[in-house]
């Protein structure tokens, strides 16, 4: 049994609006997403900005009320809070934030921050929690005179760190990480990443890693889902994702990763504007006539893609 | 001291260390908040001046009142009737009954000040958890909670207050005090309200809902601390107003009952033709207490808003 497994997840928020304020509209952030995720694997879920990735990692970590769908853990649905409290869910799933500044209440001390979900999950004597901060601190690579700073005392890179201690605190079995170096430089990015593996071998816990940027997730991930308008185009191994993609989105994602060494950056340009042309030009052929996601069809075990099967079909052929 | 050891081991630094960190961390603590309103101070001449005036004052009028004996301002004298000021035996005057202006003011001050800073406090305390739980929650609590507000706001506020006062035989400053707390919370209620939305959206409160924190402990212990500059600004100002709303009811005739002295029965002496002109001076010096008081206030409330608004500051880091 996989540790969670999401099922036909949906998350639609009303658009209010007119002199009454009633609901007019929807925004289908989440529209029916399926994903299973393993014990101490990293899945990453991939797309650009508005995607709806945020929303579904709000969702399993408990933020945000699900419209439809269930999420299951432990053989019960923690869509209801009733569930989530009696599992002590957040005990075992903790969430990294985007932003490492606003995710660290000003006010607090970096002592108290990471301290809370000991206070509530824990309940150590004085000594045991200090003590464990200490480590936990220890274990991002931070110095013990962090424990009474604030956190604008710090950089970036070292706030996120300290929002990783945060998350680890408890043991989680699994850590939604939203995004947690996209506001970094990169070498800072690489830093970050690093500690992450590391507290991954050492706990043996499992990330959902939420990025907008392929290039991030290739040496983080095992499983990929590639997720367009609320909805999984593409999903599958990294090797599905990096060697076969499918689906002209995917495409468009890896054609978009910053080349880094200059004599191909020419190469790149190009070969982006290709891609993009394409997908401008073929978009009709992969969503439907609202532009919404087309149903997911297996191309393997592994590999799912939302492509009319006809197309599968042929790029198949093409490939052999 | 295994606890001790362990710790040793696990970190380079020393008990010593720690205690040392945790002072430095201490006089580091709140950095911002108390550095940045007392340099906004020394650069606000006006607003430093105002402080002190204020704070003496209500010093003076506090301790002085306890040397004042009840009968001094309530008995009639007929021998010192509108004695003229600046007399030995009256340094402000007496009024019609022969009473010490003086002593009036300073026992009417010391009640006037007293019932608005108690309905600073009860309409602040409850204006603030007010706009803080409908901003946190939202949804169906904000609505129900946004009707109330709109309910109280359209009552016509003088005519109820009036009512309840007359309907009330035998109130007297406490009592006074909770019926205005009723009808003043609604103004802070918003204002809070709205910071209440915009910070609960940010990610530390999400962080401490999945670190298993209580929603109560969330609003009081987490966004109430990151709103605190924003909450002493409300309430220094509507302090400045609260003085106004007993004073005014008073010199209407409906604030606190017959006998006891306050700024506004001493303004409402005012009331009377002659006494505008020929006895001035029993009601001039309330007035003037009144705009001094309400002006210097208003200088530390501006102060204020300007050190919680970085753009604003006058003074320098
Ligand atoms: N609380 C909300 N109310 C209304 N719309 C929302 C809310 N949160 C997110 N959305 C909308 O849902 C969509 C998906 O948002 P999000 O999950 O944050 O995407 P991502 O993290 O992939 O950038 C966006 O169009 C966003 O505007
Ligand atoms: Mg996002």
């Amino acid at each position: 049994m996989s540790l969670i497994e999401v099922k036909d997840l949906e998350v639609h928020y009303p658009i209010r609006s007119g002199f009454w304020n009633r609901v007019t509209d929807e925004v289908l952030a989440v529209d029916g997403i399926s994903l299973d995720i393993e014990a101490g694997e990293t899945y990453g879920l991939v797309g650009e900005s508005g995607s709806g990735k945020s929303t579904t990692g709000k969702s399993i970590v408990g933020l945000e009320k699900p419209t439809k769908g269930q999420i299951l853990y432990k053989g019960k649905d923690i869509t209801k809070p009733r569930n989530r409290h009696e599992l002590d869910y957040n005990q075992d799933v903790q969430m990294i934030f985007q932003d490492s500044l606003s995710s660290l209440n000003p006010r607090k001390r970096i002592e108290d921050i990471i301290a809370e979900p000991l206070r509530n999950f824990a309940h150590l004597s004085k000594d045991d929690e200090k003590l464990r901060v200490l480590q936990l601190l220890d274990i991002v690579g931070l110095d013990a005179d962090a424990l009474y700073k604030y956190p604008h005392q710090f950089s970036g890179g070292q706030r996120q760190r300290i929002g990783v201690a945060r998350a680890v605190a408890t043991n989680p079995k699994l850590i939604v990480a939203d995004e947690p170096v996209s506001a970094l430089d990169l070498s800072v990015q690489a830093q970050v990443l690093n500690f992450m593996k590391k507290i991954q071998r050492d706990f043996g816990v499992s990330y959902l890693f939420i990025s907008h940027d392929l290039g991030v997730v290739r040496h983080m991930c095992d499983n990929i889902a590639i997720m367009h308008r609320g909805r999984i185009v593409e999903i599958g191994t990294r090797d599905d994702i990096y060697n076969h993609p499918m689906h002209i989105y995917t495409k468009r994602l890896l054609s978009a990763i910053p080349e880094t060494s200059v004599e191909h950056r020419e190469e790149a340009r190009e070969h982006r504007e290709a891609v993009e042309k394409e997908f401008q030009e073929n978009q009709d052929r992969y969503y439907d006539k609202d532009g919404k996601v087309l149903p997911l069809i297996a191309v393997t075990d592994t590999h799912k893609v939302a492509m009319p099967q006809d197309e599968v079909d042929e790029l198949q052929r093409e490939d052999d | 001291m295994a606890q001790n050891d362990n710790l040793e081991k696990k970190s380079s630094i020393s008990a010593e260390d720690l205690a040392r960190l945790s002072k430095e961390a201490e006089e580091e603590a709140t950095p911002s908040s108390r550095k940045i309103i007392w340099n906004e101070f020394k650069a606000d001449k006006a607003a430093m001046t105002s402080v002190i005036i204020i704070v003496a004052f209500i010093l003076f009028v506090v301790i002085a009142s306890f040397f004042i004996p009840a009968h001094d301002y309530k008995e009639v004298n007929i021998m010192s009737y509108f004695n003229k000021p600046f007399t030995p035996d009256f340094w402000l005057g007496a009024d019609s009954s022969g009473r010490s202006i003086a002593k009036l003011l300073i026992v009417g001050s010391r009640n006037s000040i007293g019932i608005a800073i108690g309905l600073t406090f009860i309409s602040g305390a409850f204006g603030i958890a007010y706009g803080l739980i409908s901003g946190y929650f939202g949804g169906i609590t904000d609505m129900i909670m946004s009707r109330i507000y709109d309910f109280m706001i359209m009552l016509p506020q003088l005519m109820f207050i009036i009512v309840l006062v007359t309907i009330i035989q035998n109130y007297n400053a406490v009592t006074l005090t909770l019926i205005l707390s009723l009808f003043q919370w609604m103004g802070t209620s918003r204002l809070i309200r709205s910071r209440s939305l915009a910070e609960s959206r940010k990610d530390y409160v999400a962080a401490s809902k999945t670190s298993g924190t209580g929603n109560f402990r969330i609003i009081f212990r987490e966004i109430m601390p990151n709103i605190s500059s924003l909450i002493i600004v409300e309430m220094t100002l509507s302090f400045a107003a609260n003085l106004g709303v007993e004073t005014g009811l008073s010199f209407l005739g409906f604030g606190l009952p017959n006998g006891t002295p306050s700024l506004g029965t001493l303004m409402a002496n005012a009331t009377d033709p002659t006494n505008i002109t020929q006895y001035w001076w029993t009601w001039i010096f309330a007035a003037i207490e009144i705009i001094v008081l309400c002006l210097a206030v208003s200088y530390v409330g501006q102060a204020l808003r300007r050190a919680a608004d970085s753009s604003q500051r006058l003074g320098m880091e």
